[in-house]
């Protein structure tokens, strides 16, 4: 009977547990997704419920209990990972269920619900014992139910901040523990029956001795409210997750407090609800809200056992048998395939030989003391001191022998501040920088086994220019990043050319990184990063010199010290948070590892460990209290993630890019409640969901975005932020985005809303256009946006009454032009703007010119030419229908109601009436309606999670389809092809509608 | 209830400070009441029951109404207010600080009432929201159905009883429950009601439990214990014990009013 099916779905994930060591089980929704973690491979999905989601579960070897609202279901591992449909097994219980536990007999089960009372199971669903403590029957947010050796125990956390412990089978009182303050999210007892461990709304963690009911210790770490709690390593220490989407463990030992051991960033903002170890790999998993699965390698620091090692300039002395001088220190480093070189104060070149283990001093070289720059390429080690002196030494490949060695000595310059070095073709190129702007900007072409100089060049140094990192591309053009956001490009074959500048790209400051991405015809993509945390994807013409910003963005926080794609084209992030070193998956939102080094402002490297630049594991040298630490950064044993994930909070509004992407995919974005953007894309046949990017420049949660042509998007949110951005989908690397324009603000209250918008095109070529934008302070403004100066310029602004205004349109009638709004106060209303553009230009039913006024704009008192009641309070969304001479409005409300209305034009005058309501059209807030199948259809979603389709009949609206969403607050939809049906609120589904299907 | 900035800069937030009230949800009520008039019979409104009450705003509409305002006999009118949270005295109100689940604090407010029954209730409650969606809908729906509790053990036939609700996936199930015992449910929502939050309001009119069934409080039943005597359509345990399995529950979409009139303020709007 349902003309849809579900696809896919990212949504909340309420409970991850791993079965065995390949096996991992995670709830999504109504559905079990059954994983073999260690491959990533997602084995089976098995639907559990009718419409429940699953909130937690519960396993031995054989058997399963499943629950999540009143549900519950019995069934066997087997089923669990074989079968796809198991909806008949669902039972209900009367009360809301708060845990399930098998029994030791592995036949039945305990089912404590949110009254304090526990149903003992039968596998057949048959109540064999209730069980219930006296006068205790007020509502739980959280319980467990603990099988010990000798005796069941129940814990049941009151929403007063108690907890009461009692006997199963006597029914009798244990504890009540009392020292929490607020509601009990979750208690449990470790499985030598020794202790208790409860979280709560006062974001602590408490530990509690089972035995005499005292409070052992406390933890606090957790910014927000803690869901979930687990015991592990036999008992010794508790993992916790929480409303601040970290995950902590904890050691248990100490008598006074709770010791943090260690600190996960996990998901997305904001929720992560569950945990679960693998005890015998020391692999973490949680589950968020944002619908990612993380798997966390518990050990990572210490899995090979060498993970972090340092020494210190005396503790080197010794095993060398030479002494360092007292104030002697480590200048300079490079980490090779087989070890460290290092020079020091004094100038003494030292080697660590990483098979032996074994430091070896090289020379003592007295040029290269005070003053030394270290640079490392391939096997060799390059310095060079400020006076122009360079020193070349080429390694064998295990590290042992010099193989050549090379001094040159320069005169170029008056004074050397910089040296760097690049891959230039076979060759290196190593470029010399002074202090003095008169001097040149020289690079050197050194031939990589006879270390001779194969050529010179000499630039001419741009004005205001301090060198900060290399990239050269196609053999022939230099890039070197400066300060102030700078890019110089040198032209090889032209040394007299003035470089080829690139200004002030972000804000300010110093370039970081350069990195080649592809190149295509005659456009090259570099990712530039900058250390104040922007990103950068530029396409850079060198024939013509011009280039283009075609993505931009910046880091949640931190300094940014450089970028790269991955093996799997992911954009990698690293740089300095506080005291940490980190990289950062920004595709996906992740960290990947977090190294306490002391914070930026440091000596440090992040070398390939393996010297083969193949972006996977890598060495980080760095220098911390005078220490030299080498910490080595493995591929991981486990995938970062099994589901990466979409938003955390609730999606606003999703917008289809009309034009296919590849064959069966469509890019689509997403604006959320968590204030970022996605870029994303999904397959039509599968489902199968990806993400690009999260764009962070909206600083409050979004309220509308929309594609309105193949490249540009437009998205608002409150703050009157209304951004252009530019869609760039030519490149095989990733589509991009990035703002193309700001709307004005008139900044008078953080709190302005701009609550919808519409544009109107006015030339063919798509890139001019109009548009209106309306306000939660019941102000309207039209704006005309000029792409040959990127602006937007006001040409009208006017006011509705003092109500919100919810949604816009801009339409076209019989050559005038008309603007209708729709607000809080249930009315569609008209304005008749033509003469108030008084430069706009109609023809043929399409808007063919407009000018800017010469005056300043002020406020029109243009009184609306029809106020229409349709609905009793908000109009939530709205579709228009456009025919010659009539349009037809479709509005969904906050009353529950679909209605129609048309308007059509009489004596020169807008009329309007109101043809069609469905005063129960959903049983709550409709949010979003649109039409299809070429006006025939009507989607609607509501917050009743159900999602509709309608026949539109000639002024009537006959259900033809409804089925429910598991993805709550349902507040968008989109639809392309359609058949295709993106569905969005706390999580997105993809869905597909088919008539034909029965 | 925690005061973001936005509330501040609310036009409410301000008109109750303006009047004397201690939050903005008086006006939910106020405006409730231009629509429906519940407050407004002098002689036969004597005795109210405001659940879920703290800070206090609605328990001093209904002192303000009952006795300030009143031109009418005082003798016999009472107030009973309660909430898990203290709260400062109001003139005319007999606070009481409780849990509302708690079956013992129905029976505290019976025993304030003696024999006598109540011609109003109101509940006005909201959870800590946890942000899982469908738990937080159920524990609304808990208050719900406790504070329905203490209304069938206290309301008077035909008296009327009041609710914030939660607009969420079940809530044509509460519409259909309380259609059982009501003449007449409406899902209300009150200009001063933020448009963007789920809150709504049921008021139920024309109290009328099924005849054959006498509510009775234990304190060792949960509220579903409680109304299983009462054919409100909802799940129990069958009498062979079997747990039943799953089937489509009965579901009604209740009328949807806008209370306060278009000439009032626009919560959403920003000013
Ligand atoms: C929105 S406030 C009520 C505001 C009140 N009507 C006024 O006008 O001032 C919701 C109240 O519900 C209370 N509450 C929530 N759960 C409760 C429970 N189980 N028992 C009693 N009160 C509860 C909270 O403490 C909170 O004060």
């Amino acid at each position: 009977m349902s003309n849809f099916k579900q696809l896919s779905h990212i949504g909340p994930s309420l409970c991850v547990k791993f079965y065995n060591d390949t096996i991992l089980l995670a709830a999504v929704g109504p559905f079990i997704h059954v994983y073999e973690f260690r491959s990533d491979k997602l084995i089976n999905k098995c639907r559990i419920f009718h419409n429940n989601k699953i909130h937690g579960f519960d396993i031995s070897q054989e058997k399963c209990v499943l629950y999540g609202g009143k549900s519950v279901s019995i069934i066997s591992i087997s089923d669990l990972l074989n079968q796809i449909d198991l909806k008949h097994t669902e039972l209900y219980v009367p009360e809301w269920v708060v845990a399930c536990t098998l029994a030791n007999d592995n036949e039945n089960c305990y089912v404590l619900t949110c009254y304090n009372q526990v149903l003992i199971l039968n596998p057949n669903g048959v109540v064999l014992h209730t069980k219930k403590l006296l006068n205790e029957r007020s509502i739980l947010y959280s319980g467990s139910i603990k099988v010990l050796d000798d005796r069941v125990v129940v814990n049941a956390g009151t929403v007063m901040g108690g907890i009461l412990i009692w006997d199963l089978f006597s029914e009798q009182k244990i504890h009540n523990l009392k020292g929490h303050v607020g509601s009990i999210f979750y208690v449990t007892v470790s499985d030598d029956g020794k202790y208790v461990a409860s979280c709560s709304d006062d974001r602590s963690i408490r530990l509690w001795n089972l035995e005499n009911g005292q409070e052992v210790s406390i933890g606090w770490g957790h910014t927000a409210r803690i869901w979930n709690l687990k015991f592990f390593n036999n008992n010794m220490n508790l993992i916790s997750v929480g409303e601040d989407c970290t995950c902590r463990t904890w050691d248990i030992s100490s008598e006074s407090e709770l010791i943090t051991k260690n600190v996960y960033e996990v998901h997305l903002t904001k929720n992560c609800w569950s945990c679960d170890v693998q005890e015998e790999l020391m692999i973490a998993a949680t589950a968020g809200n944002d619908g990612r699965i993380k798997l966390i390698d518990m050990n990572k620091a210490s899995r090979y056992g060498n993970e972090l090692q340092s020494f210190t300039l005396q503790s080197i002395g010794e095993t060398l048998e030479i002494k360092f001088e007292k104030n002697e220190i480590i200048k300079g480093f490079h980490w090779f395939s087989f070890g460290l070189i290092a020079i020091t104060s004094l100038g003494k070149i030292i080697k660590y030989v990483e098979c032996t283990q074994s430091w070896n001093l090289i020379v003592v070289n007295e040029d290269l003391a005070s003053y030394s720059n270290t640079i490392g390429i391939d096997n060799t080690i390059i310095f060079s001191n400020n006076k122009g002196y360079v020193l070349l030494l080429a390694f064998s490949d295990d590290g042992r022998s010099i193989i050549m060695q090379k001094e040159l000595h320069t005169d170029y310059l008056s004074k050397v501040t910089n040296c760097m070095c690049v891959k230039f073709d076979e060759n290196y190129l190593i470029t010399l920088e002074s202090p003095n702007p008169n001097d040149n900007f020289i690079a050197l072409e050194i031939e990589p086994v006879s270390l001779e100089i194969k050529r010179t060049f000499k630039f001419n140094k741009p004005g205001n220019f301090v060198s900060s990192c290399l990239e050269v591309v196609n053999q022939n053009y230099l890039l070197v990043g400066s300060r102030f956001s700078t890019v110089a490009i040198f032209n090889l074959s032209d040394c007299e050319r003035d470089a080829f500048m690139i200004k002030k790209l972000n804000p300010g400051d110093t370039v970081t990184s350069i990195k080649f991405v592809e190149s295509k015809d005659d456009s090259n993509l570099f990712s530039i990063t900058n250390r104040d945390g922007f990103y950068n994807i530029v396409n850079i013409n060198f024939d013509n010199e011009t280039y283009e910003v075609i993505h931009s963005n910046k880091i949640v926080k931190g300094f940014l010290e450089g970028a790269f794609y991955n093996k799997d084209n992911e954009y990698i992030t690293y740089g300095f948070k506080s005291t940490l070193f980190y990289m950062y998956n920004e595709q996906h939102g992740y960290e990947i590892l977090s190294q306490l080094c002391g914070g930026a402002h440091r000596q440090w490297k992040l070398c390939s460990l393996d010297g083969t630049n193949s972006n996977e594991e890598f060495m980080l040298v760095y220098i911390k209290a005078s220490e030299l630490y080498l910490r080595r950064i493995y591929k991981p044993i486990v995938p970062e993630t099994l589901v990466n994930g979409l938003h955390g909070r609730e999606i606003r509004d999703i917008s289809i890019l009309p034009q296919p992407f590849n064959k069966e995919e469509y890019l689509f974005a997403t604006a959320s409640e968590d204030t970022t953007i996605r870029l994303n894309k999904f397959n039509l046949v599968t489902g199968d969901i990806k993400s690009y990017w999260a764009e962070r420049k909206h600083v409050s949660g979004l309220q509308r975005l929309k594609f309105i042509s193949n490249k540009f998007l437009i998205s608002s949110s409150a703050r009157e932020e209304l951004f252009l951005w530019a869609i760039n989908t030519s490149f095989s690397s990733n589509p991009y985005i990035t703002v193309r324009a700001t709307l004005p603000t008139s900044a008078h209250s953080p709190d302005l809303r701009i609550m919808d918008f519409d544009t109107l095109f006015i030339n063919e070529d798509r890139t001019d256009f109009i548009v209106s934008t309306i306000y939660s302070d019941s102000t309207m403004k039209i704006w005309y946006y000029d792409s040959t100066d990127n602006q937007f310029k006001l040409l009208w602004t006017s006011r509705y009454k003092t109500c919100c205004l919810l949604n816009v349109k801009l339409i076209i009638l019989e050559d005038e032009l008309y603007l209708l709004v729709a607000p809080t106060d249930g009315h569609l209303v008209v304005y008749n703007i033509t003469n108030e553009l008084e430069t706009a230009r109609i023809s043929d039913n399409k808007l063919v010119n407009i000018k800017v006024p010469m005056v300043p704009v002020t406020l029109s008192n243009l009184k609306p030419e029809i106020e229409l009641a349709v609905h009793q309070s908000g109009i939530k969304c709205m579709d228009v229908e456009f025919s010659k001479d009539t349009f037809k409005v479709y509005t969904g409300g906050d009353d529950n109601a679909l209605s129609i209305s048309k308007f059509y034009k009489n004596g020169g005058r807008i009329c309007g009436e109101f043809v069609y309501s469905n005063p129960k059209a959903a049983s709550s807030t409709i949010t979003s309606c649109q039409l299809f199948k070429n006006g025939t259809r009507l989607l609607s979603t509501s917050v009743d999670q159900i999602v509709r389709v309608w026949k539109v009949e000639e002024d009537k609206l006959v259900s033809m389809a409804s089925r429910y969403t598991t993805v709550a607050d349902t507040g968008s939809s989109d639809i392309i092809k359609d058949s295709s049906l993106l569905i969005g609120g706390v999580g997105l589904s993809v869905w597909e509608y088919d008539e034909n299907s029965n | 209830m925690g005061k973001s900035s936005k509330d501040k800069r609310d036009l409410y937030y301000r008109k109750a400070k303006e009047q004397g009230y201690r939050a903005r949800s008086a006006f939910k009520l106020l405006q409730l009441n231009d629509e429906f008039h519940f407050l407004d019979d002098e002689t036969n409104l004597k005795r109210v029951v405001d659940l879920c009450a703290a800070p206090g705003s609605w328990s001093q509409v209904l002192s303000r109404k009952m006795f300030t305002e009143s031109k009418g006999n005082l003798d016999g009118k009472k107030i009973v207010a309660v909430d898990l949270q203290p709260m400062s005295p109001i003139e005319n109100v007999t606070t009481l600080q409780a849990d509302i689940t708690h079956p013992e604090t129905l029976s505290k407010i019976l025993h304030l009432f003696g024999n006598e029954k109540a011609d109003f209730v109101c509940s006005d409650g909201a959870p800590d929201v946890t942000g899982l969606h469908d738990l937080d809908e159920y524990v609304q729906q808990q208050l719900i159905m406790s504070a329905l509790q203490l209304t069938t053990c206290i309301l008077k036939k035909n008296g009327t009883f009041v609710a914030k609700i939660f607009r969420g996936r079940d809530i044509d199930m509460l519409y259909s429950q309380l259609g059982y015992l009501f003449e007449k449910v409406i899902c209300a929502k009150p200009k001063s009601s933020r448009g963007t939050s789920l809150e709504a309001f049921i008021v139920c009119l024309g109290y009328n439990p099924p005849s054959n069934w006498e509510p009775k409080l234990d304190l060792n039943k949960s509220v579903e214990e409680f109304f299983s005597g009462c054919s409100l359509g909802r799940l129990k345990i069958s009498d062979d014990n079997k747990l039943s399995n799953w089937k489509i529950e009965e579901r009604d979409i209740a009328e949807f009013m806008s209370c306060g009139g278009l000439d009032s303020v626009d919560s959403d709007a920003t000013y």
